[in-house]
């Protein structure tokens, strides 16, 4: 939770207003969600949707300009690293590294559906298959049961059950279709038990079931590292041991401490991973950080953040004692 | 909110107790239910590893009892060996209206065998209890595993609350007595295996049998 750790910076004379600092808060956020906090998350919040607010209006801006599909353009949606610069006109170029720093600072909420197709690659892999696809998977795998499906049965009412789109039949139904499509699609991964955490998200921000179901298979396929949802999470494995590393790396008090005291910071690191922080962070804040072009390093240093904050919060004395009694 | 975070801290000897189990017997809610008393319908599927504590009393001991909870689809189970590490308890959990949840237990038992040190104290529980017409497992079903398997068990109603408390309080009172009866020395590492003697689950089995158990008549 992004908590008192921000409140130094943005204790701005307007927010002197709130100064009991345990009052809890509840509301409504952009995704429906129900937020409970304090005051100082509600400032943190506020901060986002600002920042994100004054990015809207750079994209409007550009929109007015160079057109509203200025970013669709065949090329940007690479996401190789090498472009030849040759094969590539000027305004080409410069249109893909206005997009990444756009990008980087975070897309409107109205523009997500559309920015994440066409970034993600998920808008190229629709491409390459009939119009028909989703709907003929889905009804392909109607009445159908397998492991997978019963395990997402299973899990359906209670992914997100305080949403009240995702706990109503309708939107039940949706989430249902999406991962038992995708289970069918990839029968290797099939269902694994927080990719219903992201299909939810996804479903939430990409407003059709079928963007949501094409953002999932680019996410799996082509975004994330590979295996991690298969049999063994193997990719899973390999995430930890990196994020291992860099936390040695990068936070190398955070690493001794967490070393001294025995615990591995894969017990509470998976969760994050597998279900890209959709469990563990506010959707609006999430949103607004979780860039999906770079999804992977994000994730990476959005952990690194989170257990820094965490440090700040507890204040981890140099040599932390680790008595036992 | 410090001050009472140290007063938590006050304790004689600290458990770690894993909870393990099919996905959806209810493994959350038991942990929710003893550490906060709460239960909640609405549970979200648990993704890695979660914790919770609470502090109960065994003899005249504060004992602090770290309770981890975990996914329970099958392919969890290849990242959860730093979950069973240190762990002298467990609970393995069945849905008592799910058959198959009742047959996999057996599984979920090896898996703690190959995991953890052969003395730790292990209970069956049979949750979901209160929902009577819809029971797929009977008590002698139970009674016969844990009798198979030198097991306790017991069976368990999250949602009112029948038993849990029980459950853990006699997982951690066996753990207390196999460590007390060893007078081991687990100054440096509290959560560290109990070694030495078995617990003699034989005699105690008839204690904690399904249902009314309880019956903790400690030595």
């Amino acid at each position: 939770m992004p908590t008192n750790t921000h409140t130094i910076r943005y204790n701005t004379g307007k927010k002197s207003l709130f100064s009991v600092h345990l009052m809890s808060v509840k509301f409504e956020d952009l995704y429906e969600f129900m937020v409970e906090g304090n005051v100082d998350d509600v400032n943190v919040l506020n901060e986002v949707r600002e920042r994100i607010r004054e990015q809207g209006r750079v994209w409007w801006a550009l929109e007015a300009s160079k057109g509203a599909n200025w970013y669709l353009q065949p090329k940007i949606s690479s996401n190789e690293g090498v472009i030849s610069v040759t094969s590539l006109k000027l305004s080409v170029l410069t249109n893909t590294i206005t997009l990444r720093r756009l990008i980087r600072k975070g897309v409107p909420p109205v523009l997500r559906p559309k920015v994440w197709l066409s970034v993600s690659g998920a808008a190229k892999k629709l491409s390459t298959v009939p119009e028909t696809y989703y709907d003929e998977l889905i009804r392909a795998t109607e009445g159908k049961t397998t492991p997978a499906t019963r395990q997402i049965d299973h899990d359906l009412p209670r992914t997100f059950p305080c949403h009240p789109w995702l706990n109503s039949d309708k939107g039940q139904a949706s989430l249902r279709r999406v991962l038992v499509g995708y289970s069918f699609r990839d029968s290797e991964v099939g269902y694994c038990q927080g990719l219903n955490y992201v299909a939810a998200l996804l479903l939430l921000v990409m407003k059709t079931e079928e963007d949501a179901f094409w953002m999932l298979a680019v996410l799996l396929e082509n975004v994330l590292v590979s295996d991690c949802y298969t049999d063994t999470l193997s990719g899973c494995h390999v995430e930890q041991r990196v994020f291992k590393d860099l936390l040695a790396k990068k936070c190398p008090r955070i690493a001794a401490h967490l070393e001294a005291m025995g615990f591995d910071v894969s017990l509470v690191a998976t969760e994050w991973f597998l279900c890209l922080f959709s469990k563990s962070l506010p959707s609006e804040f999430l949103m607004s950080i979780l860039r999906f072009d770079k999804c992977l390093l994000q994730s990476f240093s959005l952990a690194l953040r989170a257990l820094n904050l965490e440090e700040m919060r507890t204040r981890i004395p140099p040599d932390a004692p680790t008595e036992g009694t | 909110m410090a001050a009472g975070y140290r007063a938590e801290e006050e304790y004689d000897y600290l458990f770690k107790v894993v909870l393990i189990g099919d996905s959806g017997v209810g493994k959350s809610n038991l942990l929710s239910r003893f550490a906060r008393d709460e239960f909640s319908l609405e549970t979200r599927s648990t993704i890695g590893v979660e914790f919770a504590t609470k502090t109960v009393q065994v003899d005249d001991k504060l004992v602090k009892a770290q309770i981890w909870d975990t996914a329970g689809q099958e392919r969890y189970r290849a990242i959860t060996s730093a979950y069973y590490r240190g762990a002298v308890g467990a609970l393995v959990v069945y849905d008592v209206t799910r058959r198959i949840t009742f047959d996999n237990a057996e599984r979920w038992l090896r898996e703690l065998r190959d995991h953890t040190d052969a003395n730790i104290v292990v209970m069956l529980v049979g949750n979901k209890a209160d929902l009577r017409h819809l029971r797929a497992v009977t008590h002698e079903d139970a009674a016969a595993f844990a009798e198979r398997h030198g097991t306790f068990s017991m069976e368990t109603s999250a949602l009112d609350a029948t038993n849990v408390d029980r459950a853990f309080a006699e997982v951690l009172r066996q753990i207390y007595h196999v460590v007390s009866r060893n007078a081991l020395d687990i100054g440096d590492d509290p959560a560290a295996p109990p070694r030495g003697k078995t617990i003699d689950v034989g005699a105690a089995k008839d204690e904690v049998s399904p249902v009314n158990a309880g019956g903790c008549c400690s030595a």
